[in-house]
């Protein structure tokens, strides 16, 4: 939490304000590489989850011990529950890189939103979800593409039985929703829902602080209940971050079945 | 003309309400038509769960493009 | 208090969180590269042979296990198969004995009946010899005791040894010729 946003001296309480995603610039500041405590998280979560995985499947084995079924786990859980049963096995096995570096990376960075010391989710400004929706694009139009131009522009833009005139109408609708809504609800799903959470938390607990030190008397109750309201959000914000990092590959998966599809 | 009643601050925390309403609706929707499935057919449950879930992220982002638009609009 | 949050927002420099800043694209983009080259290169491949691995080892027991049943219901096939041989055999063997007894008894009996036969053979040849013998010396006995009855009951006429042969004869040759007639 920014300490600066809840200035208990004025006697007036201050809410979080979207500044929060956009602290100061530590290094690089002026030039295209800047860096700030944001970035420095990301290279924090990216170095943890390699640490984790190097870890655990560093010595591989047929019948596994505790870190290695945890991560066989994890990692089954891309394998088994989106890949393999949204794409089947060999389309599955194809794609199966992408999407689960997507899932994890999605999840390590998500999951800073509530780890103390770092309160805020890497992944909540638009940079990441953009970049990753861009990826999820351009993964779903190549696969399209691979297969076959004809039909993945056929399925695509126009739909199987519909009579012709109806085309007019339905195509135009099918180009923004394939080409248009896809990557920008993608983006948007994730960015908006990993910086309300982080704004709600930041609410409840700044309330917390306001009202345990700088109201008076009887508002001195209030702090109980949004410290209760902060921490169960931080738990509802836990389930978010699995949520979205399995949505997020989950609709990537659906985009690349869909385009791969013979017919709709 | 006397002014009655006035709003301060911005109005985009109504206009999300608005927003809200529809996705809101629409996952209950979702939600309870795939709990009654699974009621129906416990076998397909996890089926049902992966459609629930991709159903709910389309009528979801309707609620997130509401939280936009206020950033959108106000540049 | 909603004022105050607007009033904060006012004072700094208002920031819009949709429009993406360079630095955080190519940070993201950084960091995304970096995990999926770590998952594509490192961990799934890793992952894969291992899941490989496994399914060739359950599948390789699974396939001993197979050829351990099938080596069981082999040696089950044999060891019936000898069982039934050797009833056969048993079989055989009972059924040669039996013909061996019947050949035996065949053989023995008709050894038995030439036997018989040859015994039957010889007790008529010595009887015959035998009755030879007898009528040759009945004939020599009868004769000298006929003759010495017959010279008892007729007295000194038939001394003459001249006589008395010609007796002797003719009587001999009437008792052949009742003895032919008794035939």
């Amino acid at each position: 939490m920014h300490i600066p946003f809840v200035s208990a001296n004025d006697g007036e309480f201050h809410g979080p304000t979207i500044n929060e995603f956009f602290p100061p610039v530590i290094f690089f500041e002026g030039t295209p590489f800047e860096i700030n405590r944001i970035i420095l998280i990301r290279f924090l979560a990216v170095a943890v989850i390699i640490l984790l995985f190097w870890l655990a499947t560093r010595k591989m084995s047929v019948v596994p011990g505790r870190g290695q079924s945890l991560a066989e786990m994890a990692l089954d859980l891309v394998r088994g529950g989106i890949a393999e049963d949204l794409l089947g096995k060999v389309d599955g096995r194809r794609f199966l890189p992408i999407l689960t570096a997507m899932f994890f990376i999605i999840l390590g960075f998500n999951i800073t939103g509530i780890i103390p010391g770092l309160n805020i989710a890497a992944s909540s400004t638009i940079g990441f979800p953009l970049v990753l929706a861009v990826v999820s694009y351009v993964t779903f139009i190549y696969s399209g593409i691979k297969k076959s131009p004809k039909n993945f522009f056929k399925n695509s833009l126009f739909p199987a039985g519909v009579p012709w005139p109806v085309y007019i109408i339905v195509t135009p609708i099918e180009l923004i929703s394939t080409f248009v809504i896809r990557p920008v609800t993608l983006t948007l799903r994730l960015l908006m829902n990993m910086i309300v959470g982080h704004l709600l938390l930041v609410l409840f607990f700044s309330a917390t602080q306001f009202f345990f030190f700088t109201a008076d008397g009887f508002f001195k109750l209030f702090g109980v209940g949004s410290l209760a309201f902060g921490f169960a959000f931080t738990l509802f914000e836990i389930l978010v971050a699995v949520l979205q990092a399995y949505v997020f590959t989950l609709l990537t998966a659906v985009y690349i079945q869909l385009a791969l599809a013979e017919e709709h | 003309m006397s002014v009655l009643a006035e709003v301060s601050g911005n109005i985009a925390t109504v206009g999300y309400g608005l927003a809200a309403i529809g996705p809101a609706i629409g996952v209950g929707i979702v939600v309870g038509k795939t709990i009654e499935g699974v009621a129906r057919q416990p076998e397909l449950q996890g089926k049902l769960q992966v459609l629930m879930w991709i159903g709910i992220a389309f009528t979801e982002a309707l609620a997130f493009i509401g939280i936009a638009t206020y950033f959108i609009f106000t540049k | 208090m909603l004022n105050a949050v607007f009033v904060a927002n006012a004072a700094e420099e208002s920031v819009n969180p949709i429009f993406p800043a360079s630095y955080d694209i190519i940070w993201s983009a950084v960091c995304f590269a970096i995990i999926l080259v770590f998952f594509w290169k490192a961990v799934l491949p890793k992952v894969q042979t291992m899941l490989d691995e496994r399914s060739a080892a359950i599948e390789g027991n699974i396939a001993k296990a197979d050829e351990a049943q099938a080596q069981a219901e082999a040696a089950l096939q044999e060891y019936t198969a000898q069982l039934a041989g050797a009833r056969q055999e048993a079989g055989e063997i009972r059924e040669a004995a039996r013909a061996d007894g019947v050949k035996i008894v065949a053989e023995a009996k008709d050894a038995a009946v030439a036997e018989a036969a040859r015994v039957t053979a010889s007790a008529k040849t010595q009887i015959e010899a035998e009755r030879q013998s007898a009528v040759v010396t009945l004939r020599k006995e009868v004769g000298s005791l006929a003759i010495d009855l017959a010279s008892g009951v007729v007295g000194e006429s038939l001394s003459d040894d001249k006589k008395a042969g010609a007796l002797v004869d003719r009587f001999l040759a009437d008792l052949e010729a009742s003895e032919k007639a008794s035939k």
